[in-house]
């Protein structure tokens, strides 16, 4: 393989991490506290806002139901305003964000409702605020659970990314069709292929063994 | 310590609507252990949580230590609350908390410092006998041992009210008793008041002092433990007491006809129940011996309720029939329990 290639794997590979941490934190920043509201504001919960949760539950309920490839294109306005370009790398991460945040919010809120409803009772009897029931009480009871839908969101990122070629941001994904496919170079296509499964696997043991050593359970 | 009064529930759903506490009044005294007991769907959960506002009343007063928490606001309220204990049947520990974290819990939301927590904790893990458990977690736990940190997490606050809602329903017999006694102990060491509500009669028998019987949203009685054994009114507190104390008739009476009036062959049937130190005075011999009657004793049994001797007699006496009146009107003017359950012909009893 040529010193090229090597250096264009190498790039893209950079490229395809960049995308998916800097989406994964900005996913995980909106995601958690979207899915903790989602929670809090329902029926007989300690902030319920029926109104509220119905509306946020419907956007959300749009944007998870939006093929990505679509979603991209369609908030190409959007993601010139926030990242003042449309293409390349750096645009490539607002779709991410808007693709992956409500994602983890439903896993965050999915997990947050299997906290059994007697503890977050318990810390109410015990004179606890909405702010310290969210903080001390369904936040960490809930986290080996997050944890595994940070995960999950993670590795979903990694597949999306794979699009981001289609708006110019580059990545294993982008380096495997235009070499792999559209070249016929079979080697670039199994080599981004190995490393994307790698990169998975990491992040899944990595998540799973965070999750464990958190469940005490 | 306690005043409930007027408090109503009404839980509306989309579809029905649930009329859960009928105009309940209540009071608690300061050092007193009250239990409530009722059948299931009576609506003891909901009143012992209208106690701390977890359930707001649909209508009505709580008064806790002279605060009215029905006019309060959220803050404020939740001050309060730090000051009213509660243990559940369920425990509702935080699973992500050792034993020591879970009993520091409601200490960090009080704003106390560090050492202060470390120092209240071990002795909370001493007074509920679990030093040696403390960096386990709730999961490593039998039910009896999560139940103490779920007291000791309730006294942490150094409390003024403890309540618990069916605090012993999830455990054997065996650990039940030990619960029960570790929270007898903790009533009597800091003269705390103690709210609990239960479906069985055991546990008002072992320690509560007053007992209110709840069905169908309604007290139906209420009065000292040693009242409410002794000469319970309705039918629900007397299926309840059962268990505990016999007042059925025995068996071989199943086919009599009680009669309301003495009839010239008839024989008096009455039930005795003895309180305290009445139950050593010979009252019986005495009666048998003034007004040269016969009773036979068709039941007997003694019992304690908290150190309190309880017994009860069923008496069948035969004689003359003033002198049957008369045995009556001496035994009306003792201090007991009479309860006249009717005449029997001597035919008829002969028979059944
Ligand atoms: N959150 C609620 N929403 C609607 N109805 C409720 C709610 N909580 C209780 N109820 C109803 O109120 C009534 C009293 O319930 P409550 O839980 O107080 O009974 P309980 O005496 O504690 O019964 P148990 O012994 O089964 O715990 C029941 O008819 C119940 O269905
Ligand atoms: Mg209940």
């Amino acid at each position: 393989m040529s010193q090229d290639l090597i250096e264009l794997l190498v790039k893209s590979l950079w490229e395809t991490t960049y995308m998916v941490a800097a989406s994964s934190l900005l996913a995980t920043l909106f995601g958690i506290p979207l899915g903790v509201i989602l929670v809090v504001t329902d029926k007989g919960h300690i902030l319920e806002n029926l109104p509220f949760n119905r509306v946020l539950g419907i956007i959300v309920n749009a944007t998870r139901s939006t093929p990505f490839i679509i979603l991209m294109v369609a908030i190409i306005p959007l993601t010139r305003i926030i990242a003042g370009t449309s293409i390349g790398t750096n645009a490539a991460i607002v779709p991410l964000t808007i693709a992956a945040a409500p994602f983890l919010a439903r896993v965050v809120e999915t997990a947050i409702k299997e906290v059994d409803f007697g503890v977050v009772e318990a810390a109410k009897a015990m004179g606890a605020s909405p702010r310290e029931i969210i903080a001390k009480v369904l936040l960490p009871e809930a986290m080996p659970s997050i944890v595994l839908g940070v995960t999950l969101t993670i590795i979903s990122l990694i597949g999306y990314s794979a699009m981001a070629g289609t708006i110019g941001g580059g990545g294993l994904g982008d380096l495997a069709i235009r070499y792999g496919y559209q070249r016929f170079r079979a080697d670039i296509m199994i080599i981004t292929v190995l490393i994307l499964i790698a990169q998975v696997q990491i992040v899944q043991s990595l998540g799973d063994y965070l999750a464990g050593r958190l469940n005490k359970k | 310590m306690i005043e409930l009064t007027g408090i109503e529930k009404v839980y509306n759903d989309r579809s029905s609507s649930t009329h859960a506490l009928k105009g309940v009044d209540l009071t608690v005294r300061q050092g007193e252990i009250y239990g409530i007991i009722g059948k299931s769907g009576a609506g003891k959960s909901t009143l012992i949580r209208c106690i701390n506002m977890l359930e707001q009343p649909t209508k009505g007063t709580v008064i806790v230590d002279g605060n009215d928490l029905t006019t309060m606001p959220d803050n404020k309220l939740r001050e309060i609350r730090k000051k009213i204990g509660m243990i559940f049947q369920h425990f509702n520990l935080l699973s992500t908390r050792t034993v020591a974290q879970n009993i520091a819990f409601p200490l960090e939301l009080a704003g106390i410092n560090k050492q202060e927590i470390e120092k209240r904790v071990s002795n909370l893990l001493d007074l509920v006998g679990l030093a040696d458990k403390k960096d386990q977690y709730p999961a490593q736990l039998s039910g009896g041992q999560k139940q103490r940190v779920g007291i000791a997490r309730a006294l942490a606050n150094q409390p003024k009210v403890l309540l618990c809602d069916e605090a012993t329903s999830a455990l054997d017999p065996q650990t039940t008793k030990s619960i029960l006694e570790l929270l007898k102990t903790i009533n009597q060491k800091f003269a705390l008041t103690i709210v609990l509500i239960t479906h069985e009669m055991q546990v008002i028998k072992e320690i509560c002092d007053k007992v209110a019987v709840i069905e169908d949203g309604v007290i139906i009685e209420q009065g000292t433990v040693i009242d409410v054994f002794t000469r319970p009114e309705a039918p629900t507190t007397r299926d309840f007491i059962r268990n505990i104390i016999n007042h059925d008739l025995p068996d071989m009476f199943n086919k009599t006809t009680f009669l309301s009036e003495p009839t010239a062959d008839s024989n008096l049937v009455v039930r005795l129940s003895f309180i305290g130190n009445s139950a050593e005075e010979p009252i019986i011999s005495s009666m048998i011996r003034r007004f040269n009657i016969d009773a036979s004793i068709l039941y007997a049994n003694i019992d304690h309720i908290q150190n309190t001797p309880f017994g009860t007699l069923l008496l069948e006496l035969s004689g003359e029939q003033g002198a049957q009146q008369n045995a009556l009107t001496y035994l009306n003017a003792q201090e007991l329990g009479i309860e006249v359950i009717g005449y029997v012909t001597r035919f008829n009893r002969a028979v059944g």
